[in-house]
């Protein structure tokens, strides 16, 4: 479904991204790993072209995001992403953000979309916060808002940059859990995270990246067990 | 008793004079506030050339005196580009592009102030730079700027008495007129100085508000 085939990223002299080649199936759970910096990040904001690879190509249900010809626009609507910081839209209740990209993108009528957006906040468990403001919910409450505007244009992947990077440790736990139901419905998804229990879990496929490249992938009971190279290693003996 | 009559005689012109200075305040604000839209996302523009125009825009106007605007506006373009304008449509489009120039930056500011992942996450759900910065920066960018917004506005309207010079008969004008028939300068003045003073200060107590206002939110 998505596949990164010699895809490099330079920031000035920089080079962040080095020669990455990498392959996600439809239904597939990918986590990528790794220690700060090392460029999941970048990785990842580069299969929606938030960044703009410096060489290499990326290609999404058999389109060449690359192609000056492909509208971008209309790709990342089927691309949703969720941030580290939340990013919700503080001028507007948690049910206007949802609905926001339906009505003004998908020219959904405001009934069609709110009874999409109430059945998505259902889905992640805050039905009877519709009306709030984000100022007004706690961390994990604005992340799984979070989810579900991404999840309002019902895209067909989803990318997710540290969701609970910013969570107070208590709140950890309800994120990981609208995303492990997420990962259980055949969502296509690809998660940069820190959480290596979880990764083990729910992962169909671990790449570990290192200095701009990956070092290894496989499937988290192999990797986690009896990882093979050696900075796989050290770093997992630091994190587990 | 005098000063009473010289008051109650002058106040209906003076009040016509004050409507017209309401109304080009009114007319440059909105006109301003367009350019200065625009050459605020011309400043933040990633085109150089937009970018350098708008600065170049700017930088012009905030480095010359207003009354100078005003007199090339009215005397010195006629003779070049052989169009007329009236001492009315001169003034508002020497107080608009005076005032844009300032707005310009106050959109800017205003647009910079907000978090980059607000925009990230306008893009990354499907929407153009125009659109995302039309329904999820600038509403929030605007709440933010209108303090500054105001205090713009009520520099404006001083300004306005500078269009007395090519003709307007705005307050500062009606005022002038009056007392150069009446020789009541210390009257006149005094009232002329008064209506100005109002309007501001009823301005300056809502801006106050509503910079608590944004505060709170
Ligand atoms: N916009 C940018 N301009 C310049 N350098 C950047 C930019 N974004 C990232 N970098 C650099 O690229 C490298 C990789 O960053 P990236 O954010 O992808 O790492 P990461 O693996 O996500 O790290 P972390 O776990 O801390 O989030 C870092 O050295 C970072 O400083
Ligand atoms: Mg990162």
């Amino acid at each position: 479904m998505i596949t990164v085939k010699r895809l490099s990223k330079s920031f000035g002299d920089h080079e962040v991204l080095k020669n990455i080649s990498i392959q996600v199936e439809r239904q597939e759970v990918v986590c990528i790993i790794g220690p700060s910096g090392s460029g999941k990040s970048t990785l990842l904001r580069c299969l929606n072209l938030m960044e703009t690879p410096t060489s290499g190509d990326v290609w999404v249900e058999g389109e060449n995001l690359l192609d000056p010809r492909t509208d971008i626009n209309k790709f990342r609507r089927k691309m949703g992403m969720v941030f580290q910081q939340f990013n919700l839209f503080p001028h507007m209740t948690a049910l206007e953000n949802i609905t926001l990209a339906p009505t003004k993108l998908n020219r959904k009528s405001k009934t069609e979309s709110g009874i999409l957006a109430r059945e998505l906040l259902k889905k992640v468990g805050l039905t009877d916060k519709a009306d709030a403001y984000p100022r007004s919910l706690s961390g994990g409450q604005q992340q799984r808002v979070a989810i579900a505007r991404a999840l309002a244009m019902e895209p067909h992947v989803m990318l997710f940059d540290e969701p609970t990077s910013a969570l107070d440790p208590e709140m950890v736990g309800e994120v990981l859990q609208v995303m492990r139901q997420l990962a259980k419905e055949g969502m296509t998804m690809i998660i940069v995270t820190h959480e290596m229990g979880f990764a083990r879990e729910v992962a169909d496929r671990v790449i570990f990246m290192d200095n701009g490249m990956v070092v290894e992938e496989g499937k988290p009971g192999e990797m986690f067990v009896s990882p093979q190279n050696e900075r796989t290693k050290l770093f997992l003996s630091k994190v587990l | 008793m005098e000063f009473w009559g010289v008051m109650s005689d002058a106040l209906p012109t003076l009040l016509k004079g004050l409507s017209y200075t309401v109304l080009i305040a009114l007319a440059s604000l909105v006109l301003a506030t367009i350019i200065g839209l625009f050459a605020g996302l011309m400043r933040i523009s990633g085109n150089v050339i937009l970018r350098s125009v708008a600065a170049a825009y700017i930088n012009l106007i905030r480095g010359t005196p207003l009354l100078i605007q005003i007199l090339f506006i009215y005397f010195g373009l006629p003779t070049v580009f052989h169009v007329n304008f009236s001492p009315l449509a001169a003034g508002i489009f020497a107080v608009s592009i005076n005032i844009g120039a300032y707005l310009a930056e106050v959109f800017r500011a205003g647009i910079e102030s907000i978090d980059r992942g607000q925009m990230e996450a306008g893009r990354s759900l499907g929407f153009s730079y125009a659109v995302a910065m039309r329904l999820i920066i600038l509403p929030q960018a605007v709440r933010r700027m209108t303090p500054a917004f105001i205090n713009q506005f009520i520099i404006g309207i001083k300004d306005t008495s500078m269009l007395s010079v090519i003709g307007v008969a705005e307050l500062t004008m009606e005022g002038q007129s009056i007392y150069a028939m009446n020789f009541k300068s210390f009257e006149i003045l005094t009232l002329v100085g008064l209506m100005y003073f109002i309007i501001n200060y009823a301005l300056t107590v809502a801006s106050r508000w509503v910079e608590k206002k944004v505060a709170v939110s």
